[in-house]
């Protein structure tokens, strides 16, 4: 019984959270410790509920007011679930301590920490529930959340990166509810379980591919993948720098979640070509981010694009689809969140030492001289986005690749090692670039910035992952098990 | 009544993209509130099993379905909520630009 509380917890705790520091808004140390506090209680019962599941084997269900399956509210932690909560929470814990250690004036703002942790609660929430209408709104609250930190960003063009982006999230909205209204007039109900049972007894209805369809835009959106990417190099960049970290790593997971949901769970028989069609974009979002990310003059632009290569790798996994795929895929979303956040949050370090805020390479050329240990970090996390031992890119891309030998699919596997190198192309230049040479006429260094605690974190645990990665490795294989096996999801929601 | 609703909801989408698609930023967020509205109708639809009767008006028989009128109120405080957010973020922005014509507001472009 209390096993299937704990599916509610990792969501009400940054909710409550949330309310509470809105209260405490005048005393703002109070609020900041406040809103930590929250957040790594909140880690504590995602980490919790994953090992409950784990120890039990079977999913956590919540049923809300007590009313059964596909009539109430559902609330469902499987392994998938659970792994992308606390990959989540990890994440925003290191993003909170990293603004704690900001001397942006965005972090001073009121609602700073209050946005933070809907922020929070929004991505946890669409990822543990079970039920397609509430995926729409806990998206919504983690868009408006993420637009929000973002059009108070200290860079004077975050409005207009939020606009941007809110504004294609507004219609990426608009076509998840077009998705709703089309599966519920095929087959009569929004729990993803009961759907996932309805499209495999009755069959493909007239309405059933243009909601896949619309399904599929509107995680594309939210992943900002090829040809939906358009927004986020913006938008990343102008956020502010725990935002973009929280937003670069953990909140474009939240389309790779729908997809993996999409293939494994609602559209087992359609899946194919869901799959073909990932695996398309994958691959040209693999070269064309990678390509992009070598064309840009600014750090955070860099990373923004990398993110778009990395995410196309994680494609490519989903679409190839055999248990191994999977695992890899979701070991690749698991390693990226730590990395990119890492990375992002350097740059923002890099960026708060400048002679101007901003992470332009006109700006920092040089400015990492007197700065060795932001360096070394940097240096360790371009060689985990670009996968090379001893960190956990390293195992991710081996597993990836790894499946890719098994499944047969070497074109895919062929372009995407291919594009692989890009990646330590544009790390390594930018990595030069900062630390090797000399800063031009008039550009020094700032004598104080940002803290380097949170980065600090996450690159040990990138370096932990990578010596140490049967952990991690192994719940990832169970929960491609699990999701070969979409029965055991709809009988533990449905029961019977 | 389908075929007049779906009419309706197709009009309303073709209206909204055309003024989405437009330069002019306050026109392409009613073009926007368009859309929703079009989307809303969708939804609505997808519930009505026999004509016009709204829920639990008879007894027996068929009747339409609650389940999306719910759905709507949701979506409908959502995008308020949204468009209210949008609406004020553009009225930074053109403060700042002093116009309304999207070509004009460039600071991303470079």
């Amino acid at each position: 019984m209390i096993k299937n509380h704990l599916a509610l917890l990792p969501i009400l705790i940054p909710l409550t959270g949330a309310m509470v520091a809105l209260l405490l808004r005048k005393q703002r140390r109070l609020q900041a410790g406040w809103t930590l506090g929250t957040m790594l209680t909140a880690f504590a019962a995602s980490l919790w509920l994953l090992a409950e599941i784990w120890g039990s084997g079977r999913p956590a269900v919540f049923q809300s007011g007590g009313w059964p399956a596909p009539a109430g509210i559902t609330l469902v932690g499987d392994m998938l679930s659970a792994l992308f909560v606390v990959m989540t929470q990890l994440v925003m814990v290191t993003g909170i301590l990293y603004a704690l250690g900001s001397r942006d004036t965005v972090v001073k703002y009121p609602t700073f920490f209050p946005l933070f942790l809907t922020l929070a609660a929004g991505l946890t929430g669409a990822m543990l529930t079970g039920d397609l209408f509430n995926m729409f709104v806990f998206a919504e609250l983690l868009v408006i959340s993420g637009t929000m930190l973002t059009a108070m960003s200290d860079d004077r063009y975050g409005a207009e990166a939020a606009y941007k982006y809110f504004y294609i999230s507004l219609l990426a909205s608009f076509f998840m509810l077009l998705a709703v209204g089309c599966l519920y007039v095929s087959y009569g109900t929004l729990n993803l379980a009961d759907l996932a049972v309805r499209i495999d007894t009755q069959g493909a209805r007239l309405l059933l591919w243009p909601g896949i369809a619309f399904l599929l835009v509107t995680f594309m959106v939210k992943s900002a993948v090829f040809p939906f990417h358009f927004w986020q190099p913006d938008f990343h960049t102008a956020a502010p720098t725990p935002v973009s970290a929280m937003l670069s790593s953990v909140v474009v997971k939240l389309g790779v979640y729908g997809f993996l949901r999409m293939t494994t769970l609602l559209f087992v028989a359609q899946a194919p070509l869901i799959q073909a069609v990932l695996v398309g974009l994958g691959v040209i979002g693999v070269i064309f981010g990678g390509l992009s990310a070598i064309g840009t003059h600014n750090v955070k632009r860099m990373l923004a694009y990398s993110t778009l290569a990395q995410i196309g790798f994680i494609l490519v996994g989903i679409g190839w689809g055999t248990p191994l795929a999977l695992a890899a895929a979701i070991v690749f979303a698991f390693n990226h969140s730590l990395i990119k956040a890492a990375m992002l949050m350097l740059a923002g370090y890099i960026a708060s030492r400048a002679s101007i805020k901003s992470a332009a390479f006109e700006v920092v050329t040089g400015v990492g001289k007197p700065l060795p240990g932001a360096g070394v970090l940097f240096f360790v996390g371009s060689l985990a986005l670009a996968g090379i031992p001893p960190t956990n890119g390293f195992v991710s891309k081996l597993l990836l690749f790894n499946s890719g030998v098994e499944a047969a699919r070497f074109w895919a596997l062929f372009l995407i090692g291919l594009a692989s190198i890009l990646t330590l192309i544009y790390t390594i230049r930018a990595f030069g670039r900062i630390w090797w040479q000399p800063p031009a006429a008039g550009i020094t260094t700032k004598p104080a910035g940002d803290r380097l605690l949170a980065p600090l974190i996450l690159i040990g645990l990138v370096l932990l992952l990578g010596l140490w990665a049967e952990p991690l490795v192994g719940v990832a294989y169970e929960t491609g098990l699990w999701l070969g096996d979409p029965a055991g999801y709809v009988q533990a929601v449905l029961g019977g | 009544m389908e075929l007049l609703t779906a009419l309706a909801v197709g009009l309303l989408f073709a209206i909204g993209v055309f003024q989405v698609l437009r330069r002019n930023v306050i026109r392409s967020v009613i073009g926007l509130i368009i859309l929703s509205n079009g989307v809303n109708l969708f939804l609505l639809m997808t519930g009505i099993v026999d004509g016009i009767d709204p829920a639990y008006t008879t007894a027996t028989g068929l009747r339409s379905d609650a389940l999306p009128q719910a759905l709507i109120l949701t979506a409908i405080v959502i995008s308020m909520g949204g468009i209210a957010f949008v609406l004020s973020i553009l009225y930074i922005i053109s403060a700042r630009y002093k116009t309304a014509d999207m070509d004009e507001v460039e600071g991303l472009k470079n």
